[in-house]
């Protein structure tokens, strides 16, 4: 049973590590639910270690399938399922407040572990335990359960949810009895699935974490969901509504994220091949070396409390910066599309501000007249450009590293002098840069929200800057994991020089 | 809506470097002519929404690829997810128009088991004082490999629109006769989704995908 379970720990953990991250941010913050305007997502996710090879790693929901068919693990369930009535009706509640919690999943899981529990009313262990050898024959409800928890991909909606939760209750009060700690762990996690269920876009960040899947099939589920979405209520007014997943797939992310990948997944091939057909002391050295190759991928820093203090509203120190940073790789590739596409998204921030009547705002920096002539923006404008541009930043940062990618390996006997360690350095640097300023646009455009949305309520507001931080959280992530592709690329392009050298 | 497809085919450019195949894409999917063009690095990508029939919107996912020799490894690897490809040469550039039976033989043996439906595009036709490469010239030698022939210029905005609906109309009939047929796994054609709520004008869509697939 064990074996059942050890699998998905590191997601847990690397869950819990990404909670307490988020966590000191915010610590005078008010534990209340719907608390958007503070932005838990705000910072980078920190990323130290690779990714563990999919096959170590089966989803949430292979295990929960997979557990039943223990005879003892279904007996165990059984004693839980017996009320199924009674587990449907608080299905409900968590549904109700899922989308609230993802709001303050910043304040760190241990709040998301309690809610859970007590929104779960799980017994005690002890409870359990005592309960289980009594009511080890009524098996009734069981079949029936396990059915539906294999079903609950197809089934989407409410049934799909309390399916899942089903699964939930089956694995927990096995899991409770076998010990409370990993209980505990697995609540939590499951709780996030279902909290995920929820609320799409979350699901995309829990996906990166738990999920064995490479990151292009996250982004591309979600873009299909999303295009099913939009072709399903064609009737209604769909236009106004901004879905991150096809618009990054508009700007042409996803097919250079998945060139990406494969690009990766070639080099890291042929990196082990290259590594079997040595021996020795050459083995030891190559080995060395394609470690400090790889340093850089493990010592990212993201210390964004602190920088924000710089402005830099128009992007043109950030322009200059990446400029700088790009030739310091001497690969002959230019980030003026990412540079164009970070001034063209500045331009339309200011037609915005611009367009903003003073006279509702605190802040008066700005130049006033022109309040008649432009036309009005709505939130949901305010919105949909946030998340169009996050969008379109994250493509084309995507897309600079895959022509990064494809230089460094077929320019690879080039006169470069920088070592590829030091390229992987300068990349590091990149993608903290790069992250920073998805941050900070996710900042001026929450800003703009609340100036354009200055006489709407709470309710049509929160979301909608909420959704920004959301998005520009999962950014920063894509951005991040795109740059972790890059770590066998250089590994075998630092190979190939040394073979080209040894010529 | 935008976001309604009946089907997505992904096409792959070809040619030489210099021959134009960026800025004929671009032309074709941003509507303008970019004057300086850097060389194309790897592979690019594009897309843009076809309407072939009324009602019947295609989606073309564009792979702009590098005509430099050193690219040509990357390149290689994306025959195989491609259904169609626009293979270039430059009218005023004989070399170029040599080179297309080195094209073909590469796309040929890199592309199995799946077959590409090729259509050969002689570019730069703005440039009719410079030719090298007569029509009749082209046309037969398209006619030998069963390509379509197509002169366009990206510079005059002349014949572009034609060179990829004319492609995207033939690969769309072998697709609807079965010939070509969406499989797990290859990439290059997709179904789209069809709405549930079809316009009046639109009821054409529903009919004819199902039984492809």
């Amino acid at each position: 049973m064990s074996a059942n379970e050890s699998p998905t720990d590191p997601a847990a953990e690397q869950m819990v590590e990404q909670a307490s991250a988020t966590t000191p941010e915010s610590p005078t913050e008010a534990p209340s639910d719907v608390s958007p305007d503070i932005a838990p997502t705000r910072k980078t996710r920190r990323r130290p270690e690779h990714k563990p090879p999919p096959a170590d790693d089966p989803s949430p929901q292979e295990v929960s399938e997979s557990k039943p068919e223990s005879p003892k693990a279904s007996n165990e369930s059984a004693v839980l399922q017996g009320g199924w009535g009674y587990w449907g009706s608080w299905g409900k509640s968590l549904l109700s407040t899922a989308t609230a919690t993802v709001a303050t999943v910043g304040q760190g899981i241990s709040q998301v572990i309690e809610k859970a529990e007590t929104t779960l009313g799980i017994p005690s262990p002890e409870e359990l335990s005592a309960q289980a050898p009594q009511e080890e024959n009524t098996d009734g409800g069981t079949a029936g359960a396990e059915g539906e928890a294999q079903d609950d991909t197809a089934m989407g909606g409410a049934l799909g949810m309390l399916s899942s939760l089903s699964s939930v209750v089956q694995s927990t009060g096995k899991t409770v009895i076998t010990g409370s700690l990993d209980a505990l762990e697995f609540i939590g996690k499951k709780t996030m699935d279902v909290i995920a269920e929820g609320d799409p876009g979350f699901k995309k960040t829990k996906g990166l974490m738990i999920r064995p899947t490479t990151l292009s099939q996250v982004l591309r589920e979600a873009k299909e969901r999303e295009e099913q979405q939009t072709s399903e209520d064609l009737s209604s007014d769909v236009e106004k509504k901004a879905h991150y997943g096809m618009l990054f797939d508009e700007f042409q992310g996803l097919a250079h994220l998945e060139a990406l990948e494969s690009l990766s997944r070639e080099s890291e091939i042929k990196v082990k091949s290259v590594l079997t057909s040595m021996s020795g002391g050459e083995l030891a050295q190559l080995k060395a070396d394609l470690e400090e190759v790889s340093e850089p991928f493990s010592l990212m820093e993201f210390e964004d409390d602190d920088d924000d203090t710089k402005e830099d509203s128009d992007g043109v120190e950030f322009a200059k910066e990446l400029r700088d940073a790009m030739s310091r790789l001497q690969l002959s590739v230019t980030a003026d599309k990412l540079t164009q596409a970070r001034t063209n998204i500045h331009d339309r921030i200011a037609d915005v501000k611009s367009a903003t009547p003073v006279s509702t705002t605190e802040e008066d920096e700005k130049d006033e007249a022109d309040e008649m002539a432009v036309p009005q923006h709505t939130p949901e404008d305010v919105h949909a450009l946030a998340i169009s541009s996050l969008a379109e930043l994250t493509a084309k940062s995507i897309e600079l590293f895959h022509k990064v990618a494809q230089v460094v390996l077929h320019n690879a006997s080039g006169n470069a002098q920088i070592s590829t360690g030091d390229q992987a350095k300068v990349l590091a640097q990149i993608t903290i840069m790069l992250c920073k300023e998805i941050s900070l646009l996710s900042k001026s455009f929450t800003c703009c929200l609340t100036t354009v949305g200055s006489n709407e309520k709470g309710e049509v507001l929160n979301p909608l800057i909420t959704g920004v931080f959301l998005e520009a959280s999962n950014s920063a992530t894509y951005i991040q994991d795109a740059f972790q592709l890059l770590r066998t690329v250089l590994q075998l392009a630092h190979i190939q020089r040394t073979a080209d050298f040894a010529q | 809506m935008e976001a309604i497809w009946l089907y997505q085919f992904r096409l792959i450019v070809i040619g030489d470097s210099t021959v134009g195949k960026s800025c004929l894409i671009r032309r074709f999917t941003e509507g303008r002519f970019a004057q300086v063009s850097d060389p194309t690095v790897g592979v690019d990508f594009f897309s843009r929404l076809v309407e072939i029939e009324p009602g019947k919107r295609i989606k073309l996912q564009i792979w702009d690829t590098a005509g430099q020799e050193r690219f040509r490894s990357i390149t290689r690897a994306y025959y195989r997810n491609s259904v169609g490809g626009l293979l270039l040469f430059d009218i005023t550039n004989r070399r170029s128009f040599q080179n297309v039976h080195e094209w073909l033989e590469e796309a040929r043996s890199h592309v199995q088991p799946h077959s590409i439906v090729f259509l050969l595009v002689g570019h730069k036709c703005d440039l009719e004082a410079q030719r090298q490469v007569s029509r009749q010239e082209a046309e037969k030698l398209a006619a030998a490999y069963g390509m379509r022939y197509v002169e366009t210029s990206a510079r005059d905005a002349i014949n572009v629109e034609r060179a990829f609906t004319e492609l995207t109309r033939d690969i769309f009939e072998l697709v609807k006769r079965g010939d070509i047929t969406i499989q797990e796994g290859w990439e290059g054609v997709k179904s789209g989704f069809v709405p549930n709520v079809v316009h009046s004008s639109e009821e054409v869509t529903k009919s004819d995908r199902r039984c492809l697939c």
